[in-house]
Formats: C-alpha cells, structure tokens, sequence
C-alpha cells in the first residue's frame, strides 16, 4: 500500500480527516483539486458565532496540514477512478493537473504573477476583480506556490502553422509590451514586418472574437510590432552568436522558407551560406509579392534580422546540383528554392506575344521594368493571391480595364478577402465561372480572347466543387495583354536528374512529413518546393522545422525523435464565450488604407499603421481563449527558473486502505432566481460576495456596492434563496445562511456604523451553540429583521432596489427600497464523487448528498465499506458539525485500517 | 551555542487587521536595534506558508538563536510558531509570541498613534524576554492504552465501540441501572423512524462481545490524578465501594435531560399538559392507526407549544437562552407519527421559529401534509394554557401568521415541546473541572477548531453534555472523541509542555504555601539534604503559576515567566510613554 488513507478535498472537513488520521500514525495522501488546500472555509470573513477571522483559524490548520510527517498533500489533483479490490484496500487514478510550474523551486515570490500580462477572473474573490492567469491562489495559499492557469491551447496559437503563439503577442500589445513583443515573434520568425503584411493569418480566421464584432487583428498587430521596433532600431539588437559550430549548412533559396531556417540554424551556431539566384534575396517575398503590400525597406529589415546572425547569402547563384554543394564541404542543405515557373493553360494561342505567365510579369514589374499598360485592356486568368496582385500591379502600371476570368465562383476563390476587396475597389473587374479557351492572334500579338462559361459540378478531392465547361457559351472579346495566374510550379529537374532526388507525380520533392529530409541523406526540403504553392506562413513554417531536423541530424541525433511542438487541445469558441454572462460588442477594429484613386498612382503601401492607441484597444479584445498567453513573461521573470510551459497533467496510480470523501459542497446558483434579479441588477449580490468585501483579504478596503462603488447604507438580505425552495429543486434548509447573514450584519455594522440592515426571513434557524444568542446581540445592534419571503426585486434608474415582499407581521405585501440586495444562498451536493466509482456503488441519498445507510450508529459510513463520508459531502453543515463529523469520519476509517491490517496479519 | 543573542523579530500586517490601525513598518524600525535583535521585519501574513518558510530559513541564514513574531494572541498561533521554530532548529522555548492584535489594534481601532506606540512597548518587552529564554525539552509521558468513558448513552455506547475497535481498553461507567440513556426509550427516532431501543441494544450487544470493554453499572467518577495519558480514576459502584483504574483519556460522554417545566408553565398540572417526551411515550405506545387515548378518551386534536424552557430572555434568572437544537424535528416527527396512528387528527404548532435544519425540513413538510397547522407567537404575547369545557384544555394565542388574530383552541391534549437542560452533577463537575458555559454546558476549547476537546488534555466531550444535539450527531461526537482519543494514545506516549514551575532548593525551607495555593495536587514534599523542601511533579503542574506568588520565599520559579524575565519585559513597557 502506498498510503493507509486518502482524504478526497482538502476544506475544513478534509484537514480535519487527515489531521487526526494523521495524529493517529496513518499514512494520510490528500488529495486537493484546487491549487490550496483550505476549501471555502478560507473564502469567509469571520465565523459565527465567535466572529473569529476565518483566515486566522484556516491557515494555522492548513500549515500542519500541509507539515505534518504522516500527510502528503497533492493540491492541484483530481480522482479519476476508485477501484476497490478484493483484499478491502482500494486503487485510485489521480489526474495530477499542470501546475506549469515546478512546485520544487517555486518561492512563491510572486514574480510571474506581476509579469503575467493576462487577467483573469479572482475566484479566490468570487469573481469580483481580476487575478493573474499566473498566479498564488490567495496570499495565504497552502502551498504557497504559483499555478499558471490554462485551459487549453487558445485558437490563434494552435492555429499558427509556425507555433508563434499569437495570443502572446496580442497580450503583450495589450500590456503595451512592444519590445517584448517582438522578441516573443522573434523566438520564431525573423520576417516579422513581411508576415505581418502577406500573412494569410489563419490565427484570425480561428479567433473567437469573430463570433462578436469580427476578429482581433492580429497579423495587423504583428505589423504593428514590427514597425515600432524597426523604426527605433534600423538594424537588429543583436550579433553573431557567441558559441560557434564548425558544422556548414547550405540553404538554397532565400524565400520564407529558406530565410526561417537559416536564422534558427545561425541562432544555434551552424554556418549557414544561402544561395540565391535572383539579383537580390527574398524569393517570392521579393519578387512576386508587390511592394504597395510588402515595401522594399520592410523585407530588407527582416532580412538583415537573419544576416546579423553572420548568415551569408550569395546572390546570383543558381545552385544546379546539391551533390556539388555537399563536395564543397557543406554538411548538409536544405533546399527551398520555391515554385518559380509559371504553370501553362496549355490553350490555343498561349505562345502569342501579350499572353504572360504572372510570376514573370510580377518579376519584372517589382523590379521596376514593368511594362507601360497605360489604356490597355488586361485579362487575367485565375482566383489566387498571385491572379489578385497581377491585376492590382496592371492597374497600377496604367491599364484601363482589368478583367479577372476565375473559372470558379468567389466562394472556391483561394485569395484573401481583403485583397480581393482592394482589387475590386482599384477598379479591377471579375467574372465568376468563366475561363479562357483560345487565344487569337494578330501579327503574332494577343489580338482577343475566346471564353466559355462554367458550372460548378461535384466536389474534387479537395472538397472545391469542380466546374464544367457550359457548352455554346463561348465569348470572345478584345484584349491587348493576358496574365495567366493559374499555379506556378517548381524547377526540378536538374536535382532530380543530377542528384537523383525523388519528386512526386505533382512535381514537387518528396521529403519526409515530419523530418522534411529527401531521400537523400543530409539533403532536406521545404517550401513550395515540396508542396507547391502555398502561402508565406507555411514556408516559414517548413523552414523551422528544417532548422530543427537539420539540427539533429548535424548533432547525430535520432530523426524523428521527440516532436518539436505538443499543444494543448484547442479551446472551444462556446466553451470561452460560455464563461462569461454577457459581452460587450464593439465596432469593428480599425483599418486604415489609402484611397483608392490615390493609391493606383504608384506602389506605395497600401494598408496604413496601426496607431499605439489602436494596437493597444484592439488587442485589448482579445478573449483569452486559453487563459495563460504563453507570451513568456513568467518565464523570463521568475528568479527560481520554475515555470515549464510544456507541463503536461499527470496520472498516477495509487493503493490506499480506505478512502474518506470531503469533497464538500456547491453554493446555490443565483442566476436561477430570476425573480431577485441576480444577473441583471449589479447591486444585488450572493452572501459568498459579501463575505469577500467583509474579509481582511478583501478586494476593495471597505463594502461598494458593484454598479457605482458607492458605499451602501441600507442593505437588505433575503433569506432562503435558493433553499427550502422546491421550485429551485432544493427543498432542505442549507443550515448555514441566516447565521452567515447575521454575522455579517454585525460585521456591517462594524465597518458602516451608519448603514441599515434588514433581514426578510421565513424562520431564523439560530440553533447551534451560542447561536440564538449571537441572534439576539445583532437584533439588538440594531438589524431589523422582518418576517416576509421577498417576491421580487427590482432595480431604479439610480441602482437602488424595490424589494416586494409579504410583510407577515402585518398582512400586507409592501414594497422598500435599498441601496445593496444580499441573497442569502444556500448550500447544494456537490456530486463530483459518484463519478469516482463504477456505475451506482457510491449510493447518493434522496437529496443527491453521499448517502450514510445508518446516520444513527455509523455517522460517516457510505454503501461502500472501506470508503467513507467527512463533512458537508454528506449534508449542509457549518463548520464546528463538519470539524466533529470530519473527526467521525476519521475515526470510521481508522476503525477499519486496524480491521484490515488485523486480517493482514 | 554562543551567548551572543541573535533574535529575529516578525510583525504581522494581519492582512490589515493590524496594518490598518497601527503603524508596523514604524514598529519594526523602533525595534531593528534593540540588543540582540539580528532581523527585523514585516510580513503581510505571519501564519502563512510562504513567511513561515522565510522564518525558517531566517533561522538557518542569520543562525537565529531567539524569534519573537508579533502577530496575534498566542492561544492562536504559538504553537504554530513554535512549530515553525522546531522545524527551523531553533528550540521551541526559545520563541516568543507578542500579540499586538487582541490587545492592540482592535483595541484602539481609534487610535492609531497610540495604538503603534503600544506595539513598540510590546514588542520591545517580547524581544526582552526572549534574550532571556532558554531551551527547554518537551516533557515525555507514556500513554496508558485505555480509556474511561463516562456514560451509557447512545454516545458513550458508540465511543466505547470504536475505542475497542482500535484495540484500546475501555472501562464504561453509567450511573443509572440502564444503558441507553435517553434513546433506549424511544420507539421512533426522526428522521428516518428506526426504532432507538434496537439501536442501544445492537450496540450493547457488540460492546459485551468484546473482551477488551468492561462495563460499570451503578457506578460513578468520583476522583481524578494523574495527567494526559495517565489518569488513575476513582469509580465508585454502588455498595459505596471505590476502585482506582489505570486510564490514558477520559471521554465525557454524560448527555442531558429534558427540561422539567414548572408548575402552572403553560398549564403544567392540568390533565392533559404533557412534556415532549411524555408525548413521545404516548405516540410510541400507541397502535398503527389505532388512534391515540390519554386517560381513557380519545384525542382528536392537540397544541405543542414550542421553545418550553428554550430561548429564554438573556434576564431570565434561568440562564436558558439558547435553542435546543432538537426539538422543533422532534416534535414535527412526533406530529407525524401521531398522524399515523391518528389520521383524523388535527395538530396545532404553536412555534416562534421552526428550526427543522437540513435535511430535517422534510420532517416539517410531511408534517404540513399530515393535518399540522401552524400559527406563530412572539415572546412577548405567550400563549396561555387553562382547563376548557368538557375535559379539554384551551389554549389562547395570538397568531402573527394571520394578522396577529387571537385564536382560541379547545384541544385534547397541549405538548410542551420541552428543550434539554444540562444533567446536575456537582461530583463529577469538581473532578472533570471541565469548564462550564452559556446554558450550563461543558464547554469545548475552539468551536470550530476543537469541538470535543476540553481545556484538559486527556478529556474528551462527546454529544449532548456539550450541547443539545440529535441522535446522529451525538454519536458523530462521540466517534470524533474517540479518534482524538486514539491519536492521544496509539501513539505510546504524550509530551507534554515544560514551561512548569521549579523550586530552588536552596531558598526553599517548605512552608507549604506553594503545595496550598496549587489547584492540581502537583506539588509535594521531599527531604534534601538536611532540610525538607518543596518538590513540583512536572506531569501534574499546568505552569499556572499559583504558586509562584505564594512562596514568601521567592523560592518557586516558572520556567518562560522567570523572575528575571517578566522584570525585564515590565521594564521595556515602564519606559514608553504612550500619549
């Protein structure tokens, strides 16, 4: 056996359990699912009767706990499943939860949490003010340890082919963190200020900020980022890293792809020689994506962020064979030489002078010697990114009619919406379902073009519905110049031929998925190269995972290995937008672009910055889908070096003699009493709120009400909300509220000397030790306390409430006004522990609480032997029944270890 | 050690409890520089985790040889603080609690000058004293495993189980010829009906089944010495006999009674005015739908008149001001019941609060739909019991519930649901010495904290001698006594404080004044050398301190209140001038 008992929670009735089985010389294991132990007993101000402080008594008893030689304590922990085997002991699955942080070396200095830039909800507060997502639960936590609270991967983050987890970024805006920023894209990506132009951002598409007013603008926030640190720093912050390796990498290609990898290898000390072979470094970046989307100066920025590292890149350098670059001593390559060659229509005509492929037109127009369209008619053929910047750059270049032909409709179009607006507004035309058939010539120059119409047939593989030719619909109009944008294809076949690499039937390399090495050792590929066109992001992407596999190949390590990213579970949009009641909507965030008629004159950019105070609010929408941001700042502050990101949650399997339940209960939900308005009126609240704004640990100094912060002086508390209240489906008296609401009447009474109070109660249940008394003394401080149910509660224009009630002592149903309504809600069976055990062994009693068969003789006994009941998991109890029934329980359990060890022996 | 003093001094915010009234970063800067004091700081929270582990470190850091916190009364936190010590290897006794809480910031919540002035006086005594402190080791008493407990009721019954289930040896004294005390009687216990003579002797029968349990008839505590873990207890039986047994713990498990109404209280004397329980016996006797009689006539219709001897004014010379607990379930059971036996029967509830608590409300719902009414009296308007026509009784009230209208009942029978009173015995309160509280009960050391414990370690409450309690939390008690019971003595033996009072041998010349003014007999007379002098047994003495100012000699001393060190505390406070 592991341990002689378990106690399942750690509340007042569990520390009580555990500390007397403990006393007794058991073996205790606690189990904890919160990240302290102390339950809800540490959430209260003071205790009726005695008006101790509810901290003062707590955390005495949550130290020995946690000290004490024969208890182990796992906060943070859940029971899964409880087996009982045959001998009379029991096997219990504990899911330990990630912490993601080493409780080891945490101090509990508290560092993460002033760096955290996430809030959350304060549960410790009852969600009235805000914590950190990394933080120490409450100041008196036991363990006093930081827990980095994270529900899952947020959308963004898990969406992001390159990992750079843009809920950090958008945090880190949002915290006015530029710098930091920057360097958390810069762990990833050293194209910051070209990702933050030509990304195709999929993090926004998954953003559930879109379910509100639209998404947050987070590839707009990179820019943003980008733009604030290069214009304070015109080169890069840092140099050549200081540890050298001898091992020499060759990058062929100086795209996304080829840039991202050489940065990581640089960063990590390889030496890395990238051969270009245009005129100038960038790839498609430079050559295809047209400067009024990604200026000049931007691209060079981001490429001096990979050249700083001492990256050299050989311009003009058509690599013909990588067998040659191995003989030159480089020990190994990865070739990301894109997909340069335009992809033929294969139609009549298509040899005409004034037909072009787009790659080539785009080349020669980001290169300055674009051709003169002035008055020309353009078509271009095709629906992508690529079809889309060809038409923009025709009219920029002067043409005065930009057809586009897309033989689909705009639904199948690949290319980004925003782009496919601003072409639309620049004046460029686009025909759906349409697509050229033959070219005609005159003099051997593009004299017209001849199109068919198309419907969309059945979905393709790719899941786009497949269009067919519409017979006899062919047009034919005049055109002086046709942009073929249908795909463009990668230049293969020098390295297939002389290096005998394998390609795939689409022309493409053919790599590993996941180590991206060709079948060539030492020889990896990535980009469009292997998987054909495709957007800035995944080339990025494929070059770190290059950077990474290549990395272990140079260091002789096992390829694949371990996986290089494991992200939580995606979060749910619902689940998010379910944790909160209500959402404000905003307008949509701001998007600034230059005019239309302005910006056709020439390439100047056409989406403007960001302002800070832009960046800032519309990050500040961000939902924190996954709660902790992994921007990285805890990392960075913690001085113990304990925070581990990568935790991931635990099973641990344990044998234990007996078992006691402390799991203890729920409080009553407010929002179903519609009638008293909880959900709607700010200044109605629960008597848990009320027992925060009372505590020495309180939120605020003194008791505000929530809607103005106005200090309340006519308080009212409705009794038995909640409770002996069938339509509520609770029918018992929760035994604790209007003992709870007398105690704070005094405390009231003590912080607001001034304020009124007023009871409406069904009965006063003062029936505990010193408890009528304690009832009378607050009577005569002054509480008046009126025989009534209250009906209804209704809010007036100021925030004060109208409490109708039945006045019994008179008859009358009356109607008064209070500035603060406190409903007195009650306790409900927290049924967490049936699904401990296999169907229906656990017995729940008619009431849902942990049913004791014989409550007369065997107070703390369940329908399982050997398992047992501690406290108010059995009923609603306050706290000196739940301290002698936890003594009960424990020693029921100590009864039956000495039982089993007896038949042990 | 070296006798350099290396003192660290801790004042505690209290989270605001003593933060907002008084000055603490000024009381820790008054205080960084007394003699001996090595650190000084604040802390937000003293008790928690995360400053104990600072302290801890603290003492290993700066070798710490003295630590005073100042914080709130030491009956909260010394022993945490202590323990805080031990765990950073400093002597316990050498630490030193200041509350400057209790006796400072909620006293002058006013004040706040004056209020962080008296904390400097206070800490600045605290810190003298520490230099004095030496380290003192715990004193160690082997447990004796057994266990006395005291009454056969259905709590004392229980523990007495329990303890033979963990193997302890327990002697069970009733005083009565009858186990079972007050359930034994009782056909129908609320709430879920089981039959309480079966109950008492289901656990009669598995304690006679045990050979570890000896149960004393007739018999009676009647004297206590000893201490924790070793008490030899004088029991007499009933031919006046007195036998002395060997004891490691003593349960006190000595129930209530029902309160006996006066005569003429609500019609007591009148045919027909009955007690809860005399009703109780009356229901339980009758058959199954067989309807209910009382001296030969039919009952058709009854009043209970609730809170009978319960919930007096606070100048009632009775003292009763509290709830009973139990008998608003009680009687609302009762009612049902009768409506069993009766369904005709009509039930009036003349109650002031019906405190069915929990899962008892059920109790008080089927109670509504078996013919129960219920009307409301305030204390100031009683209802008033007298003969009626016919034999009946009528019974007047003015009922708030239907706009305070004044009913008149002719009823059969009226039930005075009549709470508990403590049980009445001097004996055993002079030898238990177990403090008494509101309403004549013993009294627990915490409420929350240790419910079953008494201010004497060793002694144990367990159900209603404490308060009035229902069947089930009774036993909850009593099993929850028995474990702190068990905790006491598996273990083998107990270590006990050694702050106890010591004589010097050379000054003392026996007078006996010491031996006169100590309350718990631990103080004796012994030859040495040529004189006979004082001797103090170190387990019995409690450090009360009785003696220290009876001695005309100053020949008596207690350890942590030397002479030397509550001169040099006074001194520190004699200085300060508090405006």
């Amino acid at each position: 056996m592991d341990y002689d008992v378990m106690v399942v929670g750690g509340g007042a009735a569990g520390m009580e359990s555990a500390l007397t089985l403990g006393e007794m010389g058991f073996q205790v294991l606690l189990v904890e699912k919160e990240s302290s132990v102390g339950g809800k007993m540490i959430l209260l101000s003071k205790v009726f009767p005695t008006l101790d402080c509810a901290s003062c008594i707590s955390t005495p008893r949550m130290a020995s706990t946690a000290h004490h030689p024969n208890i182990t304590t796992w906060v943070y922990s859940q029971i899964e499943h409880i087996d009982k085997n045959s001998d009379g002991t029991f096997k219990a699955m504990v899911r330990k939860k990630a912490t993601h942080v080493d409780f080891a070396k945490c101090t509990g200095c508290q560092e993460c949490e002033f760096a955290c830039t996430v809030a959350v909800p304060d549960h410790f507060n009852d969600d009235m003010v805000a914590a950190r997502a990394a933080a120490i639960a409450f100041p008196q936590a036991v363990p006093k340890k930081a827990v980095i609270e994270r529900h899952g991967s947020s959308p963004c983050s898990f969406s992001c082919p390159t990992g750079m987890k843009p809920h950090g970024y958008v945090s880190l805006v949002r915290s006015g963190l530029f710098e930091e920023a920057m360097e958390h894209i810069l762990k990833v990506s050293p194209l910051v200020g070209s990702l933050g132009r030509t990304c195709v951002a999929p993090c926004e598409r998954e953003c559930t900020r879109s379910e509100l007013e639209g998404p947050v603008p987070i590839r707009m926030l990179k820019r943003f980022v980008a733009d604030v640190h290069y214009e304070k720093h015109a080169e890069p912050t840092y140099g050549v890293p200081e540890e050298k390796k001898d091992e020499k990498v060759a990058i062929v290609g100086s795209g996304p792809a080829g840039l991202t990898a050489a940065y990581h290898l640089a960063k990590n000390g390889y030496q890395v020689t990238i051969f270009e072979a245009e005129k100038e470094a960038g790839g498609m970046l430079r050559i295809a994506i047209p400067a009024y989307r990604l200026p000049n100066d931007v691209l060079d920025r981001d490429i001096r962020n990979v050249t700083a590292l001492g990256v050299e890149i050989k311009t003009n350098h058509r690599v013909e064979s990588v067998t040659a670059l191995k003989e030159q001593g480089y020990d190994a390559v990865f070739l990301a030489c894109g997909a340069m060659r335009d992809k033929k229509m294969r139609a009549d005509g298509e040899e005409l002078d004034g037909v072009v492929g787009a790659l080539g037109f785009l080349i020669d127009a980001n290169a300055g010697r674009g051709m003169n369209l002035s008055g020309k008619t353009v078509v271009v053929v095709g629906g992508g990114n690529v079809a889309i910047d060809a038409a923009r750059v025709a009219r920029r270049l002067g043409a005065a009619k930009v057809l586009m032909q897309y033989r689909r409709s705009r639904a199948e179009m690949p290319a980004v919406d925003q782009e496919v607006e601003g072409a639309i507004e620049e004046g460029v035309e686009i025909e759906y379902l349409k697509v050229p058939i033959r070219f005609h010539g005159k003099d051997g120059k593009l004299a017209t073009i001849e199109s068919i119409s198309m419907k969309l047939g059945d979905p393709d593989a790719g899941g786009r519905r497949r269009p067919a030719p519409v017979e006899g619909s062919e047009q034919t109009m005049d055109a002086d110049l046709c942009i073929v944008a249908i795909g463009e294809t990668p230049e293969l076949s020098e390295f297939s031929e002389k290096d005998k690499l394998e390609v795939t039937r689409f022309n493409t390399l053919k790599v590993d998925s996941t180590t991206l090495e060709t079948n060539v050792s030492g020889v990896f590929a990535g980009g469009d190269a292997v998987s054909g066109p495709s957007t800035v992001v995944e080339a990025a992407h494929a070059g770190m995972y290059a950077a990474e596999y290549i990395g272990r190949y140079l260091r002789g390590e096992e390829l694949p290995g371990k996986p290089l990213d494991q992200p939580l579970p995606v979060v749910s949009p619902a689940d998010v937008l379910a944790r909160q009641k209500s959402y404000r909507k905003y307008p949509a965030p701001v998007h600034h672009e230059v005019p239309a008629a302005e910006r056709i004159q020439d390439f100047r950019e056409v989406e403007l910055p960001l302002s800070v105070e832009d960046a800032r609010e519309s990050a500040g929408r961000c939902l924190d889908c996954g709660g902790c941001s992994e921007c990285g700042e805890c990392v960075k502050a913690c001085p113990a070096d304990a925070i581990e990101l990568d935790m991931r949650d635990e099973h641990e399997e344990v044998n234990i003699g007996a078992v006691v339940l402390s799991t203890g209960y729920r409080l009553v939900n407010p929002n179903r009493l519609t009638q008293y308005g909880y959900e709607k009126y700010p200044n109605v609240i629960t008597g848990m709120e009320m027992d925060r704004l009372l505590a020495p640990t309180r939120p605020y100094n003194t008791v505000l009400r929530p809607s103005d912060g106005k200090v309340p002086d006519n308080i009212a508390y409705v009794f038995c909300a909640g409770s002996r209240d069938r339509s509520q489906d609770n029918r018992l008296c929760s035994r604790v509220c209007c003992m709870y609401s007398i105690k704070h009447a005094q405390l009231i009474m003590g912080a607001l000397p001034l304020a009124d109070i007023t009871m409406y109660y069904i009965d006063i249940r003062a029936y505990g030790k010193n408890y009528e008394e304690f009832y009378r003394q607050a009577e005569a401080m002054g509480t008046y306390f009126v025989k009534g149910k209250v009906a209804h509660v209704f809010e007036k224009d100021d925030g004060n409430l109208l409490v109708t009630y039945e006045d019994i002592a008179n008859g009358s149903v009356e109607t008064m006004e209070h500035d603060l309504v406190v409903l007195a809600t009650g306790l409900i069976p927290n049924t967490e522990p049936f699904a401990m055990f296999d169907q229906d062994r656990l017995k729940a009693d008619e009431f849902n609480y942990v049913l004791e068969p014989r409550p007369n003789i065997n107070p703390g006994r369940t329908s399982i032997d050997g398992v047992f009941v501690a406290g108010t998991a059995t009923a609603a109890m306050d706290i000196p029944d739940t301290t002698v029934h936890a003594g009960a329980a424990a020693a029921q359990a100590a009864s039956y270890l000495t039982q089993l060890k007896r038949k042990a022996q | 050690m070296s006798d350099e003093k290396k003192i660290g001094v801790y004042i505690c915010h209290c989270g605001g409890n003593i933060s907002d009234y008084v000055d603490v970063e000024r009381v820790r800067a008054a205080v960084e520089n007394e003699p001996g004091v090595e650190i000084a700081k604040t802390t937000v929270f003293a008790c928690s985790d995360a400053s104990q582990q600072e302290m801890i470190e603290d003492i290993g850091e700066y070798g710490l040889n003295g630590m005073v916190v100042s914080s709130c009364s030491p009956k909260l936190h010394l022993m945490t603080f202590r323990g805080v010590s031990k765990r950073g290897g400093l002597n316990p006794y050498q630490y030193e609690q200041v509350n400057i809480r209790e006796q400072d910031s909620w006293a002058h919540t006013d004040d706040r000058e004056g209020a962080t002035q008296k904390a400097i006086a206070l800490v600045k005594a605290g810190i003298a004293k520490a230099r004095l402190a030496r380290p003192l080791e715990p004193i160690r008493i082997d447990t004796v495993p057994r266990a006395l407990v005291i009454g056969g009721g259905i709590s004392g019954l229980r523990s007495a189980l329990a303890l033979a289930d963990f193997g302890l040896g327990v002697y069970l004294v009733e005083k009565t010829d009858t186990l079972g005390g007050l359930v034994a009687n009782r056909k129908s216990i609320f709430m879920d009906r089981k039959n309480g003579a079966e109950l008492v002797t289901e656990l009669i029968e598995a304690l006679r089944s045990r050979d570890n349990v000896q149960i004393l008839m007739n018999a009676e505590l009647v004297e206590k010495k000893g201490s924790v873990g070793n008490f030899d207890v004088g029991i007499k039986n009933e031919s006046g006999e007195t036998f002395t047994f060997n004891v490691g713990s003593i349960i006190i498990a000595t129930g209530a009674e029902p309160y006996d109404p006066a005569e003429q209280e609500y019609g007591r004397g009148l045919p027909g005015v009955l007690t809860l329980t005399e009703f109780l016996d009356l229901v339980d006797a009758a058959e199954d739908e067989g309807g209910l009689q009382y001296n030969d006539r039919d009952v058709e219709s009854i009043a209970y008149i609730y809170c009978v001897g319960s919930r007096a004014d606070e100048d009632d010379p009775s003292g009763r001001t509290y709830c009973s607990r139990y008998c608003c379930s009680a009687a609302l059971h009762s009612a049902v019941e009768a409506a069993h036996k009766a369904p005709d029967l009509r039930q009036y509830h003349l109650y002031r609060d019906i405190r069915t608590y929990g899962k008892y409300e059920t109790i008080y719902e089927e109670a509504s739909r078996t013919g129960s009414f219920i009307m409301r009296w305030l204390p100031e308007d009683p209802p008033e019991v007298s003969e009626g026509e016919d034999g009946k009784l009528l019974v007047r009230v003015t009922d708030q519930l239907t706009e305070n209208q004044k009913v008149a009942l002719d009823v059969d029978l009226v039930v005075l649901v009549t709470g508990l009173v403590p049980r009445k015995n001097e004996t055993l309160q002079n030898v238990l010495k177990v403090p008494i509280g509101n309403g004549g009960f013993y009294n627990e050391i915490h409420p929350k904290l240790r419910p079953v414990e008494t201010v004497h370690d060793g002694q144990f409450l367990a159900g209603s001698c404490q308060f009035p309690k229902p069947i089930t939390e009774s036993v909850a008690a009593g099993l929850a006594a028995t474990a702190k019971t068990a905790a006491l003595l598996l273990k083998g033996y107990v270590e006990l404080e050694p702050l106890v009072a010591s004589v010097k041998t050379d000054a003392c010349v026996w007078c006996n004044d010491c031996s006169v003014a100590c309350p718990y007999d631990a103080i004796g007379k012994v030859a040495f050398e040529a004189k006979e002098i004082a001797q103090v047994n170190r387990a019995l003495c409690k450090g009360c301190g009785a003696c220290v100012p009876a001695c005309n000699q100053n020949a008596i001393e207690l350890e942590g209140y030397r002479d030397d060190q509550v001169k040099a505390a006074i001194a520190q406070l004699a200085k300060v001038v508090i405006p």
